[in-house]
């Protein structure tokens, strides 16, 4: 027998049964205390306790094997909690969670599918390799489960072992079983399989057949998309968009199955169902095409109805349904006016959607969206009332006739006289209205005379390509301007403090004019852009000008440059190049829709770089990181050795600058570089600047070099206006 | 009314406390079997336990919270973790196998230097009875050098828990014990 006094203390201590209290100090040790109490009502306030402090954001870590040993309960809520404890804590203890395994092997044969379900989710979703090692048998008991809700569980699990040990996964052969349950009875089982199954698809192409898999599917997936849940039915419509049906009678049909979900409240479903009768309309019958049409616009003006952030989802790929289906939502066009509590962002595609959208032989809708959008031009923010303007050009060449263009310049004319901050962006479109209209002197008068009322223009105006333009119109209409020659001497000034697009027009047109103007003008604007310059685009115009301009005989030569008229542009709308096109297409509702660029290619870099760090020490991803940067200091002594090269040999800087430049084409994979390889690699920067000249073009000022738009519309205009040039 | 008595009842007689016992031991001794022969009463097809078992059961008025712990060598690190508030350990010892009866003893001698443990009861299962060439309970406690301990009230019984023999009056013991020197 102990003596008395133990006893008295122990009775005393036992029976004053308190939660333990969270005080500011030591209050971890007063938790330990309570999650190893022997009264299991004290044991499981404790886990709340503790689960609390860890959603404050305490680290409670170090408690981990006490709270891991009241994993073994029979109460669900407290297994729960040890559950949520284990999975955020696992990683920094990975040798404790060895002390789980058995728990989680007995769950998983637990009566209640929800413990086995858990089990088993908590148990893939630790990345512990030790853990992996017994993950065989509760997982291949949960694949098999009575239960369908433990079965869509493990199924994923599947895809999170694949992730974490992909060796093991593979000699488990547990991806059989995954395709196995595509033929489930559940449609949330199969969703969940497929789901799995794309993601390892996606972690390595060789370790699932997955297109094959999808065309041997597409029964069970079109009989289980009507009854599962939202997010299932995503995925199952995702993956039927990737199939292609083998005639247009299976199109019909699939089309057929899926059109009843356009009408779904969640916009996600709508979008993915877009996208399967996107894909398969090429294939069928023309004539039931209209029904289809009809319905597809009926979905997207609901999709208009739905919080900002998802409309303007909806007008990003609206855009790119628009451009294969002109005609689809033409009715529809009021819907994408501009409501005056719009967010920004979505104001601007809607304008954009609207320039699109509108039929160019409809005289009445026209109208009805010219005084629109010159409401719009008449509002506050910048931006928006810049891109109404834009749109309001835009709107006149896609009308194409000289009358509403007309109208279009006077409504832009009546905008300039009332606002003064939008000199830049009407400058632009009433430039590229004149370039629409070439032949028409009437309004070159009307625009010059405005143009001619301002006494600074090199102040006026802010912008790169705005100032361009001006430039550009004092050479095509030098008699509409009085006092031309002090006008230009401004821009001749600040010749050396302009960008490369004003100092490129300042060229062309000081060289068309040069017989007008007094000769020292030319002969300084030439000195300063081969002298001054750093853009190598500029100095080589200005070279190439030069030397033309002191070649023997070359009357003609001269004649040509300083006549010749650019073509007439008939279309500024933005267009993708047909393979862009239809790689969007079918990445409607993604990311790439929103960005435009199509994801296929950019995948592989990313998945480099993960596999580059996962499973290594700190030490290895130290050394790596060492020599990153090692060879990149390399680079960069290259470089300037590159430099120094460049200022002594001009050709050798030049070369390099196009593979760079080409470089570059790669990295955003894109168009533009297949119209610039035509001509010779050693012009291939001064086609790029030429492009941004072509004046109106496209008016959005996109930088040199940095041609981040999938855009390639202009592409043969450029070389066109260049082979003019010349 | 009927309620307060009755819980301030259970606390005078700990009838609400758990009691912690721990069952440890080389790996393949047997623990897991012995567990479920005293919850359950049957022998179970067990698989090498990577962490714990645990099970709550009750005996002879007190509420039983064994812990089962593996015995793999990876496994025996954490065993610490365990030791706080516990009433007894049963050590269980395969008898049969002669050739760790050694390391056997050593990681009992080290388990029972622990300050958490020094008011434990300690019962030995010599277990595996069954087997031929078992060796005896006292030949088990003179390799294991039980004499030696002082100060705990320990205990040795020859066991098979495939024959649920010895382990109920192992247990009898074991609670006794606890009883008179804890309660």
């Amino acid at each position: 027998m102990p003596p008395l006094d133990k006893r008295i203390k122990k009775f005393l201590k036992d029976s004053i049964r308190i939660a333990p209290k969270i005080s500011g100090k030591g209050e971890l040790s007063e938790l330990r205390t309570g999650l190893v109490s022997q009264y299991p009502q004290t044991r499981k306030d404790a886990i709340k306790k503790t689960i609390q402090q860890m959603t404050l954001g305490k680290d409670v870590s170090s408690l981990f094997p006490d709270v891991l040993k009241n994993i073994a309960t029979i109460d669900v809520e407290q297994k729960k909690l040890v559950y949520l404890y284990v999975m955020n804590y696992a990683e920094t203890h990975p040798e404790l969670c060895i002390l789980a395994v058995n728990t989680f092997i007995t769950d998983a044969q637990d009566p209640n599918p929800l413990i086995r379900c858990m089990a088993i989710r908590t148990m893939s979703m630790i990345r512990v390799d030790k853990i992996l090692e017994y993950i065989e048998t509760p997982l291949r008991r949960t694949l098999h489960d009575d239960n369908a809700y433990v079965r869509k569980t493990a199924v994923i699990c599947v895809a999170k072992l694949f992730q974490l040990n992909k060796d093991l996964c593979v000699e488990l052969g547990v991806v059989e079983d995954l395709v196995n349950a595509l033929d489930d009875s559940n449609p949330l089982v199969i969703a969940n399989a497929t789901a799995a199954l794309i993601e390892i698809h996606n972690m390595d192409m060789d370790a699932v057949d997955l297109s094959s898999l999808i065309q041997s599917h597409v029964s069970q997936f079109l009989l289980a998309l009507n009854e599962c849940t939202e997010w299932a039915r995503i995925i199952i419509l995702g993956t039927l968009s990737e199939y292609s049906a083998k005639d247009s009678l299976e199109a019909q049909d699939i089309i057929d199955r899926v059109t009843a979900h356009l009408q779904h409240v969640n916009p996600a479903v709508v979008l993915a169902t877009i996208k399967v009768i996107v894909r398969n309309l090429p294939q069928i019958e023309y004539s039931s095409n209209s029904l289809i049409m009809k319905r597809l616009s009926s979905a997207f003006v609901s999709l208009m109805s739905t919080p900002p952030e998802m409309q303007y989802v909806a007008l990003k790929n609206i855009r790119i349904i628009l451009e294969k289906y002109p005609e689809l939502l033409t009715k529809e066009l009021r819907i994408f006016y501009v409501k005056f509590n719009d967010p920004l962002y979505v104001k601007l595609e809607k304008i954009d959607i609207l320039v699109r959208l509108v039929d160019p032989s409809n005289l009445k809708q026209c109208t009805l969206l010219l005084t629109e959008l010159k409401e719009y031009a008449m509002e506050y923010e910048p931006e928006f009332v810049s891109r109404a303007i834009q749109a309001l050009s835009q709107l006149g060449i896609k009308y194409a006739q000289e009358s509403f263009v007309s109208k279009v310049l006077d409504i832009l004319l009546e905008l300039l006289e009332r606002q003064d901050t939008i000199k830049d962006d009407c400058c632009i479109s009433l430039c590229d209205l004149l370039r629409h209209c070439p032949g028409n002197d009437k309004m070159a008068k009307q625009v010059c005379a405005v143009f001619n009322t301002w006494s600074n223009p090199e102040v006026l105006l802010q912008s790169d390509i705005a100032k361009c333009n001006y430039v550009w119109l004092l050479g095509q209409h030098p008699n509409n301007f009085s006092d031309l020659e002090s006008k230009i001497n401004i821009f001749i000034e600040n010749f050396v403090q302009e960008e490369a697009l004003t100092q490129m027009s300042l060229l062309m047109t000081i060289v068309r004019l040069h017989a007008t103007l007094t000769g020292s003008m030319l002969q300084s604007v030439l000195e300063l852009a081969t002298q001054q310059t750093h853009e190598l685009d500029v100095r080589d115009m200005a070279m190439m000008y030069w030397r033309c301009l002191s070649m023997p005989n070359n009357e003609s030569l001269v004649n040509d440059l300083c006549q010749n008229k650019l073509p007439m542009i008939s279309n500024t709308l933005e267009k993708f190049s047909p393979e862009v096109l239809e790689k969007l297409l079918m990445e409607l509702g993604t990311i790439s829709s929103i960005y435009f660029k199509p994801d296929s290619n950019r995948r592989k870099g990313k998945k480099y770089v993960q596999n580059i760090v996962k499973g290594k020490h700190i030490e290895e991803l130290e050394s790596m990181a060492k020599n990153e940067i090692s060879s990149k200091a390399n680079d960069d002594v290259l470089l300037d050795f590159d430099e120094r090269d460049d200022v002594t040999n001009t050709n050798a800087g030049m070369l390099n600058t196009s593979t760079t430049l080409g470089d570059l084409d790669d990295l955003f994979d894109f168009g533009p570089s297949e119209d610039a390889t035509q001509i010779n690699t050693n012009d291939t920067k001064a086609v790029q600047g030429l492009k941004e000249l072509k004046l109106g073009g496209d008016s959005n000022g996109i930088s040199s070099g940095g041609k981040n738009n999938p855009d390639v519309s202009g592409g043969n205009i450029v070389s066109q206006d260049l082979l003019d040039l010349f | 009314m009927g309620n307060i008595f009755s819980s301030m009842f259970d606390k005078l007689w700990g009838s609400n406390k758990e009691l912690r016992i721990l069952i440890l031991g080389l790996d393949g001794a047997g623990k897991t079997t012995i567990l479920y022969r005293l919850q359950i009463g049957e022998v179970v097809t067990t698989k090498p336990t990577i962490g714990f078992n645990v099970e709550t059961l009750s005996y002879k008025n007190l509420k039983l919270n064994v812990w089962d712990l593996g015995g793999q060598t990876s496994i025996r690190p954490y065993w610490r973790c365990y030791y706080a508030d516990t009433a007894a350990v049963i050590f269980v010892v395969d008898s049969t196998d002669k050739d760790r009866m050694s390391t056997a003893s050593k990681e009992l001698h080290l388990m029972l230097q622990e300050e958490e443990l020094q008011d434990a009861a300690l019962l030995v299962f010599a277990n595996k009875q069954d087997q031929p060439g078992a060796l005896s309970a006292s030949e088990v406690s003179k390799e294991l050098n039980l004499v030696e301990l002082k100060d705990r009230s320990w205990s040795i019984v020859a066991s098979s828990a495939i024959k649920g023999e010895g382990i109920t009056e192992g247990l009898d013991w074991l609670i006794d014990v606890i009883k008179e020197e804890q309660l």
